[in-house]
């Protein structure tokens, strides 16, 4: 019986941790996003040769750290808000699959919570992260790229090889790139302010 | 370095209607346009979009980045997406036959190893008119969306998501987020010259793709750490003051006046007509209920 109770609590733990939303979590949502806004607006003008809108990204790792370490709904905002914004400072207008697509990278990145707990102390943990990372870059930008064929009328190749593979591509060296050295340094920087 | 966001100020009907009206109709719009490829609904669609447009006053000189941007992506999306589909782009179309007016010689995908080879590109009636087609549903989404962000008060975006049902905390983020812009976009400067003072080069990366992309990491890592750590001070205060405790009231309130309605029912309306219009367009091989699944062309381009 005690088992039980204790597996209860633990279970309630887990949720509330992973996707409970307090004022940490609303702060670090606008945060996340206000950065990727930033740093995609900067980067945007670095464009890819492809078919679409597809631009070179290292803002990309700012939906995957948020995610990594703050969870799956600080990261689907951070990817889905941030990315409206970036358009939006930027004047290009609201593409809401593109949104919606950035918001899944951000969201499934986020799913590494449930393993690590945001606590990114040993090379296990932060593989871990690369490795949801990588699948919430291969599913956003997949699901951003394919709608394309509907709302677009692109053909599947185009999707394919004008959309899917430069921005996943190019997402994925950012990403796994920088993810690692911005975990190291927010474990340097809580462990020096004691946060 | 500073961010100026593009709303311009400025009393036209674009801009005194409500942004949800806006959001709703570029949705409606774009998932109503996305249903056809009938050349003559879809240019309605690019009229309609245009007068909308132009409505809203914005000059060529204030728009001028963002269209260049967009002209540039359109002209490579059709004309990329035509040649990489050896010109068999027709979709969503009923085509027993096409009308060929010529090919040429040129590269595409085979069904067999090494499954790129010689193909002839294909120019018919309907693929040319199909190009033309996505050209205009390309750009008469463009017109919608990128009216947004110039005749919109970002102030209003939070509460307008707000109204449109979103809860409390992620309407508040999206309103704190607007709010975050100017100081991250100070910081950004202010790191920007920080490392350059240090020899840093953004435009000057020296190394492959891989070093270039781990020495942006001076640039990336104190924006992003700094603000993560500052940003605990921005807790603690909401903390302090019980932030969630409660129902959260708002300061401004939207109020949608009789245009906002009928333009966000019109749009609804629309975009239930189109889809009702395609599903039954299944059932039927030709007619007024087949009329999405046509690409209209006239008869004197067909003989």
């Amino acid at each position: 019986m005690a088992t039980t109770e204790k597996e209860n609590l633990r279970e309630r733990e887990v949720t509330s941790r992973v996707w409970g939303i307090g004022v940490r979590h609303i702060v670090y949502m606008a945060l996340g996003a206000a950065l990727y806004g930033i740093f995609s607006y900067f980067t945007n003008i670095l464009q890819l040769p492809s078919a679409g809108n597809v631009s070179f990204r290292p803002a990309i790792v700012i939906p995957l750290f948020f995610g990594a370490v703050f969870g799956p709904w600080v990261g689907l905002f951070s990817g889905g808000v941030g990315n409206l914004l970036g358009d939006y400072i930027s004047g290009y207008g609201v593409y809401w699959n593109w949104d919606v697509g950035n918001a899944l990278i951000g969201f499934i990145a986020g799913l590494v919570v449930y393993f690590t707990w945001g606590v990114y102390r040993h090379s296990r943990s932060i593989v871990l992260a690369e490795v949801f990372a990588a699948l919430g870059v291969i599913i956003g930008i997949g699901f951003a790229s394919y709608t394309e064929i509907w709302l677009s009328k692109l053909t599947f190749v185009t999707a394919t090889t004008g959309y899917l593979l430069p921005a996943a591509l190019s997402d994925l060296i950012n990403g796994l790139i920088l993810l690692p050295i911005l975990l190291l340094a927010y474990r340097a920087a809580v462990a020096r302010f004691g946060r | 370095m500073l961010i100026t966001l593009p709303y311009i100020k400025r009393d036209t009907p674009i801009h005194r209607l409500d942004p949800r009206a806006k959001l709703l109709l570029l949705l409606a719009y774009g998932l109503a346009a996305a249903q056809t490829s009938n050349v003559w609904l879809i240019l309605a669609g690019f009229v309609g979009a245009a007068c909308y447009y132009a409505l809203a006053r914005l000059k060529w000189s204030e728009t001028r980045r963002a269209w260049l941007f967009i002209i540039f992506l359109n002209v490579i999306l059709v004309f990329g997406n035509y040649f990489l589909s050896g010109g068999a782009i027709v979709q969503g179309i009923d085509l027993s036959h096409q009308h060929q007016l010529f090919s040429l010689p040129f590269l595409g995908f085979l069904n067999h190893p090494p499954y790129i080879g010689p193909k002839p590109l294909v120019f018919s009636v309907e693929s040319i008119t199909y190009m033309l087609t996505m050209g205009l549903r390309n750009f008469s989404i463009a017109f919608l969306a990128v009216a947004i962000p110039y005749t919109t008060n970002p102030g209003q975006i939070g509460v307008a998501f707000k109204q449109l049902g979103l809860p409390d905390q992620f309407a508040y983020a999206i309103d704190l987020s607007f709010r975050f812009l100017p100081t991250l976009a100070r910081d950004f400067s202010v790191t920007l010259d920080a490392q350059r003072a240090r020899g840093f080069e953004l435009d000057k990366l020296r190394g492959g793709i891989f070093g270039r992309i781990a020495r942006l990491a001076p640039l990336v890592v104190p924006i992003v750490i700094g603000s993560v750590v500052g940003a605990e001070d921005i807790v603690n205060a909401m903390e302090l003051r019980c932030f969630g405790v409660g129902r959260r009231t708002w300061l401004t309130e939207l109020q949608t006046r009789p245009v906002d309605r009928l333009l966000m029912a019109l749009a609804i309306a629309v975009f239930v007509l189109v889809t009702a219009l395609n599903i039954l367009g299944n059932f039927y091989a030709s007619g007024p209920l087949h009329l999405l699944h046509e690409q209209g062309l006239p008869a004197f381009l067909l003989r």
